[in-house]
């Protein structure tokens, strides 16, 4: 049977490359992770914000500010909602959702000042387990914005998708990605 | 061919499951239909294998207020351009059970439907016919009485192997899952690869989505499908007994009119509900089919939650459809399992899984987070297994959809949502999920756990009944106040039953165009 599949597949693929091509041929986008390493312009988010998403981020999925979480998130914050690829489309929140994540990482800037009078690129390995822990329980005296807890498992799985959700993330951890029609963008 | 923009035989407001259909019958019958979609054009070219992608095809209208015990999490439960929800549905098509036609004079609870499963059933043998369902009839010993599928059922990988067996070890039975998913070549379209990008929409016509089912048959036919149009409300005659057209937002934002013989309403429960709330007028003062003051009332969601489990086994979680490889009813005739509990399940069992996403292995743990996330995605991309059980709503007049004094950008106010589970549907869940993990632990799992409670599909809100105090529509779906306006859709369900809607959604659908014919 999987040997049946996998002929089909392949034939499958074969013709899709066309499908593919129509979608792909125009552009030539950058993934987050070519933004990042490009280290391209921000145009939603403030030095400040990049700063703060891409450090929590990455305590909360290793690998998250290579993989151009930063990029990621600003360039769907720009986008239309139509067009917008965050998970938080289908959370329950409101659009723009630029309120949403700027409110929450102004919160997340202040934390590790107020905690350790530090920012969170000084902070321990310690002192950032404690922060990180203390954001996914929800549990954060003084927090302005969407609930810490809430915002927490947002970006989790905004970091998860930039790490795991490509098919190089796929591939990284043993996951066959077996795609139909290949993202023109990696993600 | 459309001959006229302005003025057609029928204008259908909504190109999913429900509105494919209709189109599809009226226009083969000869008669020039129009479909309004409020989302953009999409193409099975648009289907790209990413779940960030996937996000694409959700709903981006018009913002829906949710409150309750268990919201109906409406955006993530909606589509929006061609093909609505149904385009990157998972195309489980079980059928309802006889006693979910009957649950208020069965059991007292919720509503019953103005017809019966017999009623129903030679619309489902037709729809699985034309569609390609595949399945094992005789496998499913709860099925209710029907057709044998045109097609074998779809084959069983690792990860359903290993769960059958602990459903095997409590003396439980499963069966591979009925679906509209083809596991042969079925007319001109091809089979399934099972590789579990349902979700972001199949684009080899092996899933049964309007885009290789009815929207080809209804272009053909000649009709034809505006998209960015959003109706905004259904006009009516200086009596009030009948609907003239619809009003609608086109693509740049201005109000547009067009006129018909027939209106039909398939743009799902929420927004189906809203447009006739928004259709108020000095005949209708609290919005068209609505003198009984039963609009936007009796919404559900089924009530569904997930079991997950490392397996000690290898399960190649990446293999089969999404929405899984096989079903249990066991638990589904008998609604009343216990004194504190009221509700039918299903078991829909081993789910192909992909690594990110909100149904994904990383957001299955949210609790693990730094170091500890790699090594844990690293172990499931090879051991993760997940069931998820999909248990029955009950019907209830505060559930409902209502008018918000929040607006949207063309000054419509939006749809305000409110959605309680009884006391007793919450101890059918309960109880569920610790059969569930009762299975998983017969199945050899070394850790198992289970997600938060989740509502699953969208009824109601337009609900159709004998008694036209009591309902919004009849049992065709035509509105008891209006004669040619028709609802579709599974905001006419009664009742919830414990199964995904579609496949009924397409059986009723049927059934209310063909009675639109004979309507004349
Ligand atoms: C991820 C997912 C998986 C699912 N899996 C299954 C499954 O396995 N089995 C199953 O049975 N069901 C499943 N469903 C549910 C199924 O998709 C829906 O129940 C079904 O599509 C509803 O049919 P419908 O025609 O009423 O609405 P839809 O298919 O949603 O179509 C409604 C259309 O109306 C349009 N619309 C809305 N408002 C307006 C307006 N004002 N003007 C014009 N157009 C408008 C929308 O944009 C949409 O295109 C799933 C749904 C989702 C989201
Ligand atoms: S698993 Fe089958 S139905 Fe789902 S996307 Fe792949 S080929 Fe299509």
């Amino acid at each position: 049977m999987e040997k049946a599949v996998s002929s089909r597949r392949a034939f499958l693929q074969a013709s899709s490359v066309g499908l593919a091509c129509a979608v792909a041929a125009p552009t030539a986008w950058l993934s987050p992770a070519q933004a990042y390493a490009k280290r391209l312009p921000y145009t939603q988010l403030t030095d400040t914000e990049v700063e703060t998403l891409e450090q929590l981020a990455d305590a909360i999925v290793p690998g998250a500010r290579k993989a151009g979480i930063a990029h990621y998130i600003d360039s769907q914050l720009a986008a239309p909602l139509d067009d917008c690829l965050l998970m938080i489309k289908y959370l329950g929140v409101p659009a723009p959702y630029k309120e949403f994540y700027q409110a929450a990482l102004q919160s997340a800037h202040q934390l590790p000042l107020s905690e350790y009078q530090k920012p969170w690129h000084e902070l321990s390995d310690s002192q950032l387990d404690t922060l990180t822990a203390q954001l996914a329980s929800g549990a954060i005296d003084g927090w302005q914005g969407p609930p810490p807890g809430f915002f927490f498992f947002v970006l989790r799985a905004d970091a998860s998708d930039v790490v795991y959700g490509t098919q190089n993330g796929h591939e990284t951890i043993g996951f066959p990605h077996m795609a139909h029609i290949k993202p023109v963008q990696e993600w | 061919m459309l001959r006229s923009a302005r003025k057609v035989d029928v204008v259908v407001v909504g190109s999913g499951a429900a509105g494919s259909v209709v189109a599809a019958i009226n226009a083969e019958a000869g008669r020039e239909v129009l479909i309004l979609e409020a989302g953009p054009k999409r193409t099975l070219t648009d289907l790209v294998s990413s779940q960030i992608h996937a996000r694409k095809l959700k709903w981006s209208g018009a913002f829906v207020e949710e409150q309750g015990d268990l919201k109906i999490g409406h955006n993530f439960n909606s589509g929006y351009g061609t093909g609505g929800s149904a385009l990157h549905h998972f195309a489980v098509w079980p059928r309802l059970h006889e006693n979910d036609f009957t649950v208020h004079s069965e059991y007292g609870k919720g509503l019953d439907w103005p017809i019966s499963y017999q009623t129903l059933r030679p619309y489902y043998d037709r729809i699985q016919d034309d569609v390609g369902v595949s399945g094992d009839a005789l496998a499913e010993k709860w099925r209710p009485q029907g057709k044998a599928y045109p097609l074998p059922p779809l084959p069983v990988f690792a990860q359903g192997k290993v769960i059958a067996k602990g459903f095997e070890r409590l003396g439980m039975h499963t069966a591979p899952i009925p679906m509209g998913i083809k596991s042969q070549a079925y007319k001109g379209r091809s089979a399934c690869l099972y590789d579990g990008w349902c979700d972001a929409g199949c684009p080899i016509g092996a899933l049964a989505n309007p885009l290789v089912t009815y929207l080809p048959r209804a272009m053909k036919a000649g009709a034809y499908i505006q998209h960015n149009a959003t109706v905004a409300s259904v006009l009516h005659n200086s009596k009030g007994d009948k609907a003239i057209g619809v009003a609608y937002h086109d693509a740049n934002g201005d109000l547009q009119t067009v006129y018909a013989k027939h209106v039909v309403l398939s743009a799902f429960a929420v927004q189906n509900a809203r447009i006739l709330l928004n259709s108020a007028s000095d005949k209708h003062p609290a919005g068209l089919a609505n003198h009984n003051d039963m609009l936007g009332r009796y919404l559900m969601t089924h009530p569904a939650q997930t079991v997950f489990g490392l397996m000690e086994q290898e399960t190649q979680p990446h293999l089969g459809p999404t929405g899984g490889q096989l079903i249990c009813h066991d638990y589904y005739q008998n609604k009343q399992q216990a004194d504190d509990a009221f509700g039918s399940y299903q078991w829909l069992i081993a789910s192909a899984a992909k690594p990110n996403d909100l149904l994904g292995i990383v957001n299955s743990r949210p609790d693990i987070y730094g170091k500890a996330l790699d090594p844990f995605m690293r172990k499931a991309a090879k051991h993760f297994a997940l069931m998820n059980l999909v248990g029955e709503d009950v019907a209830r007049a505060d559930n409902r959809v209502s008018l918000s004094a929040q607006k949207d950008s063309h000054g419509l106010p939006l749809a305000a949502t409110t959605h309680n589970l009884l006391p007793e549907t919450w101890s059918m869940l309960k109880r569920g999920v610790e059969q569930g993990k009762a299975v998983f632990k017969a199945a050899g799992a070394e850790e198992i756990w289970a997600g938060n409670p989740f509502g699953m599909h969208i009824m109601g809100g337009t609900v159709m009944g004998a008694d036209s105090k009591q309902s919004v529509t009849d049992e065709f779906g035509r509105t008891h106040s209006l004669e040619n306006l028709y609802v579709a859709g599974p905001g006419v369900f009664p009742s919830s039953g414990a199964v995904n809607p579609t496949f009924t959604i397409h059986a009723l659908a049927l059934r209310t165009a063909e009675q639109m014919l004979r309507d004349g």
